[in-house]
């Protein structure tokens, strides 16, 4: 029988901000697991299913090094929130769609403005009600964008970078975001009809739930070269985008579990959850998925490049033509990519799983854009519509630890019906606005569900990343304006 | 009233416990279950118990579902009714299997035409589902990504 509850004497001790659950624990694990966190953060998630999820995890064929959490990590199904995993591409190792999540790329984007909060406040409530109306929000809002068929194709394969051809948005803002918008390696034969006729009116749209549009301003400045560089000052409006690949990517990942479930007798893997179904990187299933995903998050590119796009249309016309919107970057946060890295002093390519993580690689690399090579790549963490939220950056140790990896969010500690029985949407809405943050969101449950309570302190989530020295804090934002579907 | 299904605590997601006197009525709960959770009240049918009860279906849809054992049956089954839901936009509340086997099953899903939902369902999970008789009841979890 396998261990299902993991008590605090099962972790050791590797520093104040990281702890182990070695490899013996259980027979089936094939690396050791590893979860980044405080001791007191443990009460968190010692009555949910995380540890075993993430000990779940170290059992996938391939794996390298650990099986990693993030500190904002919680119960998921298959791999925890907060997971990541590596595995060897030409040493067997797997892809596990439920290690990249039903919302492929789901991600963040930030954009910067020109002017300062004393100079945006006076058109603030007007500023939200515009793009509350500007930007499809809510369960199963469509978009204004309608897609052909070919039109959808060409999506798939380019991602953002179709956009800009259609006329929205800069060349610029691609340079300003991970894969530059557009992941090669897309295949639209391996996204199927089903998925393809669900994405057709979501182009553009937030969707629901834990997404949001936010305006917000730079309190807290940590590293000025940092700052400066990616365009940040103190007193500083930015907007932030949270959203992902919507249903196109919902189906996407359900359609390759699917045909991968159907092919596990074939592989012989012993797995001890289904969700975790995987297929070797360099199999045709494998393959075929990859390709699908990386169509999925060109998808979600777009979309949010889109949501940029109608953001900044908004901008000029409730601020006026001059007032500029700089896309600062655009970071996914579940994905899976291959890159290198080195293991044991030598170079393996990897099958990178961040699923409600963010790659935060160091200087120097080639994947950042020329103005921030020399400081680090972006991170962007979201917190909550009533707490800060904070850009970090990437750094050489992050790179050597976590594969260049550091959390994505706060992350929830609470479940979405236990928030709505704890606190009233309509309360939260009037404590909110009595602290100067406007709300815009027509579903009243969906904000209590989404409210502060529910999520870990993220000051103290930070704080573990950077103390494990996975990234470095550039700024910290506090909200003016939440926009939000129920 | 007997039980049908009941939601779990989850953090980040949803969870549902499901329950039928055979497998039929174990897939069909399941079915109405997802449904509750996407849209609890509809305008053009009454409640019951905390359930929606329709005097007529004006929409159904022919599902037909091949997969490797019963829980994968399941999730199958119902990944299908929610891409129906999401591209037709109706809600499904009841099932007429023709054939339901270990690993095959023919049905027709009933519903009514709904635009606009209270939840959004990303998928249907394997997580944690185990189809499994207890003291005469059939039940099963399952857990949805939200």
């Amino acid at each position: 029988m396998q261990p299902t509850v993991i008590t605090f004497e099962d972790l050791i001790k590797i520093n104040d901000f990281l702890w182990e659950i070695s490899k013996s624990f259980r027979p089936d694990m094939r690396v050791p697991a590893r979860i980044y966190m405080t001791e007191k953060m443990f009460g968190d998630i010692r009555d949910d299913k995380s540890l075993v999820q993430l000990i779940n995890v170290s059992t996938l064929p391939g794996i390298q090094k650990f099986a990693l959490a993030m500190p904002d990590i919680h119960q998921g199904y298959g791999f925890p929130i907060g997971g990541v995993a590596a595995t060897a591409v030409h040493e067997g190792g797997v892809i596990s769609p439920g290690g990249i999540g039903y919302d492929i790329n789901c991600g963040v984007r930030l954009l910067v403005s020109d002017l300062t909060v004393g100079e945006i406040k006076p058109r603030l409530d007007t500023l939200a009600t515009a793009l509350f109306n500007a930007v499809p929000s809510g369960v199963g809002r469509g978009g204004k964008v309608k897609l052909s068929a070919a039109d959808m194709d060409k999506v798939l394969m380019q991602g953002a970078k179709r956009m800009v051809e259609l006329g929205y948005g800069t060349e610029e803002d691609l340079e300003y975001c991970e894969e530059s918008g557009c992941m090669p390696g897309a295949n639209v034969d391996d996204v199927s009809d089903k998925a393809k006729k669900r994405g057709l009116d979501q182009l553009g749209t937030l969707g629901s739930g834990n997404h949001f549009l936010e305006v917000q301003v730079v309190d807290e400045i940590y590293d000025k070269a940092a700052a400066q560089a990616f365009g940040l000052f103190k007193g500083a409006v930015t907007v932030m985008i949270h959203c992902g690949s919507r249903g196109l990517g919902h189906q996407i990942c359900t359609d390759h579990v699917r045909s991968m479930n159907a092919k596990m007798p074939d592989f012989g893997y012993q797995l001890p959850d289904r969700e975790l179904v995987c297929a070797p990187v360099l199999s045709p299933e494998g393959e075929s998925y990859f390709a699908a995903m990386v169509g999925g998050s060109n998808f979600a590119w777009a979309n949010r490049h889109l949501i940029g796009h109608w953001v900044r249309e908004t901008w000029k016309k409730v601020i006026g033509p001059d007032a500029e919107l700089t896309t600062v970057y655009d970071v996914s946060h579940n994905i899976g990519k291959r890159e290198t890295h080195m293991i044991d002093a030598r170079p393996v390519e990897l099958l990178v799983h961040r699923k409600g993580a963010t790659r935060a690689f160091g200087p120097g690399l080639p994947e950042i854009p020329s103005k921030y090579k020399s400081v680090g790549q972006p991170v962007f963490i979201p917190g909550t519509m009533g707490t800060s939220s904070y850009i970090l950056v990437g750094n050489n140790e992050g790179m050597e630890q976590s594969f260049g990896t550091s959390c994505h969010g706060a992350g929830r500690r609470m479940s979405r019906s236990k928030a709505k029985k704890l606190v009233r949407g309509s309360e939260l809405r009037k404590e909110l606005e009595s602290r100067g943050i406007i709300i815009r969101c027509d579903s009243s449950a969906g904000l209590a569900e989404e409210a502060p309570i529910a999520y870990k302190d993220v000051d103290i989530v930070v704080n573990v990343v950077t103390g494990a020295k996975l990234a470095d804090k550039v700024a910290r934002v506090k909200p003016l304006a939440v926009i939000k579907g129920g | 009233m007997t039980k049908d299904f009941e939601q779990l605590s989850h953090t980040a997601d949803v969870q549902l416990r499901v329950y039928g006197k055979d497998i039929e009525e174990l897939f069909r709960n399941a079915l109405r279950g997802m449904f509750y959770l996407v849209v609890p009240k509809l305008p053009t049918c009454k409640m019951v118990d905390d359930r929606i009860v329709c005097d007529e279906f004006t929409c159904e849809r022919d599902l037909k579902v091949t997969s490797p054992d019963r829980d994968a049956l399941l999730v199958d089954f119902l990944s299908d009714a929610l891409y129906f839901f999401a591209v037709h936009k109706e809600v499904y509340l009841d099932v007429m299997f023709k054939t339901l086997t270990d690993t095959k099953l023919e049905a027709t899903i009933r519903g009514v035409k709904h635009e606009g939902m209270q939840l959004e369902i990303k998928a249907v999970t394997y997580h944690d589902l185990h189809i499994k008789k207890i003291d005469g009841t059939w039940q099963t979890d399952i857990v949805f990504d939200i």
